[in-house]
């Protein structure tokens, strides 16, 4: 099927660090709690981010991640795959939860809304796998 | 990290990393035990082998098949029919296990001719069927028995047959979750792609991670076929070996346990460019968002819509009776694996509960990170429990019930704790809004069971009432309900005793009929 390039196991599982420490942390008291919020709801109600091997929740977590913070925006998004599909079916769900749960979004411009994903989407890296006391998430194979 | 040390595992100081407790303000960085290790000499598991873990949990729910073990016949015992995977076709794999009773003397001088003898013993006394799963075990593993070959030689002899080799010998692995691991990769290894399905829809799925536990999967099955989705193959429960054959041409693998089938979902996305897409199949919501996310897939998000507000509709007024009733109770969460995160939030929010503890036997860090992502503050996380930890926690805990597999739960009873069956379920189905229902109902019970507390008493020493009558479970459960929720005409359940009757009863023409897409609207 179109768009899956298979990866050699020891590459895959050999991938960078993004985060040394919580990035959350040098963000303003309101910034952290509208994170805080919107990570509540995936943690609570998402399955998406724990894919069993770093490599692949990175993969997850920037895709979920990036398209819902295009859902959120109003942007067009482009579902060129079957796995790109699957990603924005989770996105879209998890942004009708964000517009319901979190309703100061509404009050946010475009591009704070687009900041703020990025410091959530860096969080859910930092908690799933820069961070993650997962010993199994660097295996080679599933 | 918040680790917790038991008193009585204090002479085993390697079981303290197995343990936390969630305290406020921690997170996965900071709160997580170790997992699928093997298990530590001194502790004595809840564990089972991975023999077990391939056979046993994912294996034998398939059911037009002759699952037979090569290995002593106290294998086979050990994992026949204890889990209610139930089938369509008359339980034939819940009815009848073949082992090749495997002796000293085989050991001494192999026992090859014995297992092919076997095979056609088996083929001869059931000829409707013609495909059959063998196990290795950990005798004829350690013996090196090519089973393999017996294999080749009986389909050489009989073309009508096939037959699926599951190399999982007991020793395989830390746990059972070696053989889920060990039989996902053969089975796409050796089966996926040898036969091309007939396609009926144009949304295809595989469901993965489904054994039918008393009729889960027909419950799913039916949401689907409402839907318009062919539900290519089941992996495995109520699954037909050849339906699973085809799984390459599916368009979406939707999985349910991951814990024990996430591997076929991986390969099958990392070989065939097939998606996975995690749900939830327990819960109201997390039910209601898994078909919202299958529709919105295939472009008829509607149809889902339209199942999930009449089935709302129906049983939600039943599941809020529970619920009043539920608010504050405090459960003690032990399955083996997937359920500690399947259930850990839907039941607090849902039902009202609260979880104290979660553990689980088999699973990995990764399990343990979702169930401690979705349990709140205070909850006791507990990694492959030896059984003394387990009444030290109850002890600790003072849960009203406990959610946990047969073994720990007699243990449970006997502490006069009431035990809900998470494995194999009490009065189940469990999934589908009805089912959960059904578990709300089977909450209630254990909780409110006056049994629980009739047992208490000893009646040759203890002072009891004798001008009592017996009292009722609605005597106990609403004794301190607000005035309002005691009011209420809402009742508890009042579906059937079996529900998969009225399912398996329905013919293509209960379904509603979709049109197909033109090969134009398809390429769209």
């Amino acid at each position: 099927m179109a768009g899956f390039k298979k990866e050699k196991p020891s590459a895959r599982a050999n991938y960078p660090k993004l985060h040394a420490s919580d990035p959350l942390a040098g963000f303003d008291a309101a910034t952290r709690e509208k994170v805080s919020e919107m990570e509540t709801y995936i943690m609570k109600n998402c399955l998406w981010q724990f894919n069993s091997r770093g490599w692949d929740r990175r993969k997850q977590n920037e895709g979920i991640l990036g398209k819902t913070a295009q859902l959120l925006v109003g942007e067009e998004v482009q579902n060129e795959t079957p796995l790109d599909k699957c990603y924005w079916v989770d996105a879209v769900l998890l942004s009708r939860a964000f517009r319901e749960h979190c309703v100061w979004l509404a009050g946010m411009g475009k591009d704070e809304v687009l900041a703020l994903l990025k410091i959530l989407h860096a969080r859910i890296d930092w908690l799933t796998i820069d961070g993650s006391l997962n010993e199994e998430l660097t295996v080679q194979n599933y | 990290m918040p680790h917790h040390e038991f008193d009585c595992s204090k002479v085993i100081p390697e079981r303290k990393q197995h343990a936390v407790v969630k305290g406020e303000g921690e997170d996965l960085t900071s709160c997580l035990p170790k997992g699928y290790l093997n298990t530590i000499p001194g502790s004595i598991s809840e564990r089972g082998c991975a023999y077990c873990g391939a056979k046993h949990v994912i294996g034998t729910p398939m059911k037009d098949v002759i699952h037979i073990s090569h290995g002593p016949v106290g294998c086979t015992y050990d994992t026949w029919q204890t889990k209610r995977y139930i089938s369509d076709n008359n339980n034939f794999q819940l009815k009848y296990t073949f082992a090749t009773d495997v002796k000293e003397k085989h050991i001494v001088f192999g026992a090859e001719s014995l297992l092919k003898q076997n095979i056609h013993e088996a083929f001869d006394a059931f000829p409707e069927i013609k495909r059959m799963t063998i196990y290795q075990t950990c005798a004829t593993a350690l013996i090196g028995d090519d089973i393999n070959a017996v294999a080749d030689e009986v389909m050489a002899e009989r073309p009508d047959v096939d037959i699926f080799v599951c190399n999982s010998p007991g020793f395989a692995g830390p746990s059972q979750s070696g053989g889920h691991h060990k039989i996902n990769i053969a089975w796409l290894n050796q089966k996926v792609g040898t036969v091309e399905p007939e396609i009926t829809s144009d949304y295809v799925i595989n469901y993965v991670g489904e054994y039918n536990i008393q009729g889960d999967q027909e419950v799913m099955q039916d949401y689907f076929k409402r839907m318009g989705i062919q539900v290519l193959s089941t992996f495995t429960g109520n699954g037909s070996y050849d339906e699973l054959r085809g799984m390459h041409r599916a368009h979406l693998n939707v999985l349910e346990c991951a814990r024990s089938a996430e591997y076929i979902c991986d390969e099958l996305r990392a070989r065939y460019g097939i998606p996975r897409l995690d749900i939830d199949g327990f819960g109201f919501k997390a039910l209601g968002d898994s078909l919202r996310k299958i529709g919105l897939f295939f472009g008829i998000e509607d149809r889902a819509e339209a199942i999930i507000a009449a089935e709302t509709a129906r049983w939600k007024p039943e599941l809020d009776f529970y619920a009043a009733r539920l608010q504050g109770k405090r459960v003690c969460l032990w399955p083996g694996g997937s359920k500690l995160w399947h259930w850990a939030n839907a039941i607090q929010e849902e039902m009202g509960v609260k979880v104290v503890s979660v553990y689980t036997k088999f699973g990995h860090q990764g399990d343990m990170e979702k169930g401690i992502a979705r349990a709140g503050v205070g909850t006791l996380a507990i990694d492959d429990p030896n059984e003394l930890e387990g009444q030290e926690a109850l002890l600790r805990l003072k849960p009203d019930v406990i959610f946990t597999g047969k073994r720990p739960g007699e243990v449970a009873k006997k502490m006069r704790v009431p035990y809900l069956n998470a494995h194999a379920y009490h009065n189940g189905p469990y999934k589908g809004f009805e089912g959960w229902v059904r578990f709300a109902r089977d909450i209630y019970n254990a909780v409110y069971s006056p049994m629980h507390q009739l047992s208490g008493i000893d009646i040759s020493k203890d002072d009891y009432a004798t001008d009592k009558g017996f009292v009722t479970r609605r005597m106990l459960s609403d004794a301190t309900l607000p005035e309002a929720d005691r009011a209420s005409p809402l009742t508890g359940y009042t579906g059937k005793f079996d529900p998969i009757a009225a399912l398996r009863a329905k013919t293509e023409a209960d379904y509603p009929e979709f049109a197909r897409k033109t090969s134009t609207q398809a390429a769209e």
